[in-house]
């Protein structure tokens, strides 16, 4: 986790997490409004195993095993997968959406161990390998990783604009949007899609245990302030930014600080710092 | 057979131990539907744990236990605070809290130079059990080789069962109908505190040897397993450990010896293989309950 020579690909890294915290935070304000943060921690952890996949089918594709595209790819399927069953589990009598997404997390990201385990042990140390995926690493990062993971954001913030008063609408007032006849159950997988996009942007950067305070964190920190949807998760997506770029800063300086931890910490400042803020009834979830 | 006593029989013994240690609350958190309370609490002991190490100085197991119970326990508090005075929904305000104790934990771990304490990220996340091995002593009897975890984990799980049969009136009348409970004092105040507490000695001395992930699993699974087949308490508990035990040990026989079935090197990450074979299971025990009793009599 130590910092390579780094130097040129410094400023397209800070871009990079940047675009995708700002998206995180945007992101995270409308899973916050569904309560979906349990489901944004089941997807982070469960792009383990599709990651690994990618790396050993990049391998033996001979795309070489990092292959940015690949590995984005095999983490959203499985990430996918995972968002999926937990419906399905939580059907099951007595499991309840507790016991679903302890088991769909278990899964997942017990055979993502699995394969981890297999790749190590056969690694042949000229590949970086993908230790850094658990706990993210900016310096890690290739040229192609970072291009991708800004495009990815980028298409991402895009879709969340061009879908923003839907997805406002199913976040904070459901039945009213029903009532206009808005297509729920669409709205809610651009949703999905949303989520799994800003997993797989971030997970190698923040790592794919902490990926989820960067959707939630940020936007909890928003709540605290006044005024309408749309201002609330611009300042998540400024608070998401912000931290993302501080982590990364702060992962560069200090060899042994990993940048999802950094990243975390950071949003975790601003969220507390959001309680000091004079006390209203906060939007959306009431208490 | 000395393969078997110095490499297997440890591990497996470990792994057994968590079982009993995490399952046994587990049924409890499942039914009171808080599986993910145990989760929150395995993430959040990471910088007690390694907080406790810098304190002592060295791998003492007080010290580190002492600071994972106060971080756990001190996670759950924080987290109903924030729930309360920021008005979020309890999943994400204990997402909010243990992201944030896991992440100033692993930072601890890497920069307080805490590796030489056998502990790294990884194996907090998936565990130590391949580092585990049993030494058969020159002289003496033969258990004072067994890996000192082995004896954190006994009594947790003695802890573990001990809590789930004297406070079995306390801890159901809480599970099934906690307004009642609290009104009739059939569960006193102290009921929910207190068995938060067990469960926090559990998750802290399984951590180390299993890590979290197979705590989580141990924790909500072998309930979720046992659930569809039996109305009964007892029947939960017997059948919740009884499959567990079976998935734990094929887990682990499966991870240590098919790489060298099919012929090629190194073993898999057993954490990972017992977990995944725990959670496929719900749902095949599910189904299994379907298709027995859509069978005519």
């Amino acid at each position: 986790m130590s910092a390579p020579a780094f130097g040129a690909n410094t400023q397209l890294a800070l871009a990079g997490c940047t675009v995708f915290g700002a998206v995180a935070g945007a992101v995270g304000t409308f899973i916050l409004g569904r309560r979906r943060a349990l489901l944004a921690d089941v997807a982070g952890h469960a792009s383990l195993p599709g990651v690994c996949l990618a790396f050993l089918a990049g391998e033996a594709l001979g795309l070489g095993g990092r292959n940015p595209w690949l590995l984005l790819a095999g983490g959203a399927a499985t990430a996918l997968l995972a968002a999926w069953s937990v419906p399905a589990l939580s059907r099951l009598r007595g499991v309840g959406s507790d016991g679903a997404v302890a088991t769909a997390l278990a899964f997942f990201f017990g055979v993502g161990a699995v394969l981890l385990s297999s790749i190590q042990s056969h690694e042949s140390g000229a590949q970086g390998g993908l230790r850094t995926i658990i706990f993210g690493s900016a310096a890690a990062t290739s040229r192609a990783d970072l291009v991708a993971l800004t495009a990815l954001a980028a298409v991402a913030a895009a879709t969340l604009a061009l879908f923003f008063k839907e997805l406002a609408a199913i976040s904070f007032d459901e039945p009213h949007a029903r009532v206009l006849g808005l297509p729920v159950r669409a709205i809610d997988l651009v949703l999905l899609a949303l989520l799994i996009a800003t997993v797989v942007a971030g997970m190698q950067v923040a790592g794919v245990v902490l990926v989820v305070a960067m959707m939630i964190t940020p936007a909890a920190a928003a709540r605290g302030f006044r005024g309408s949807i749309g201002r609330i998760a611009a300042i998540a997506a400024a608070i998401g930014a912000g931290s993302a770029a501080a982590g990364v800063l702060l992962s560069l300086r200090f060899e042994s600080f990993p940048t999802g931890s950094a990243m975390t910490l950071s949003a975790t400042a601003c969220f507390l710092g959001s309680l000091l803020l004079p006390q209203r009834r906060r939007r959306g979830v009431p208490s | 057979m000395r393969e078997f006593l110095v490499f297997d029989l440890p591990v497996l013994a470990a792994a057994l131990l968590a079982l009993v240690a995490c399952s046994t609350l587990g049924n409890w958190l499942v039914l009171r539907r808080e599986a993910m309370t145990g989760d929150a609490i395995a993430h959040a002991v990471l910088p007690g744990l390694v907080g406790g190490f810098v304190v002592a100085g060295r791998h003492s197991v007080p010290a580190m236990f002492a600071g994972a119970a106060v971080a756990g326990v001190g996670a759950i508090l924080l987290a109903s605070w924030v729930r309360r005075r920021a008005r979020l929904e309890p999943a994400a305000a204990l997402g909010i809290v243990f992201t944030a104790f896991f992440a100033l934990g692993a930072t601890m771990l890497e920069s307080l130079g805490a590796r030489q304490v056998d502990l790294d990220p990884e194996c907090v996340l998936f565990g130590s059990l391949e580092r585990m091995f049993f030494v058969p002593p020159a002289e003496g009897p033969l258990l004072l080789g067994a890996p000192r975890e082995i004896w954190t984990l006994l009594a947790a799980a003695a802890a573990a069962v001990l809590t789930s049969i004297l406070l079995a009136k306390e801890l159901r009348a809480l599970a099934f109908d906690p307004e009642f409970a609290r009104v009739s004092g059939a569960a006193p105040r102290w009921t929910g505190p207190v068995s938060l507490c067990v469960t926090t000695v559990a998750i802290i001395a399984s951590f180390e040897a299993v890590g979290s992930l197979l705590v989580i699993a141990l924790l909500a699974c072998p309930a979720l397993i046992a659930a569809p087949h039996t109305s009964s308490l007892r029947g939960r508990f017997a059948l919740s450990l009884a499959a567990g035990g079976a998935l734990t040990v094929v887990g682990y026989a499966l991870a240590a010896h098919a790489p060298t079935l099919l012929g090629t090197r190194g073993a898999l990450s057993a954490a990972g293989m017992i977990a995944a074979l725990l959670a496929a299971a719900v749902p095949l025990s599910h189904a299994m309950r379907a298709v027995l009793s859509r069978r005519p009599a």
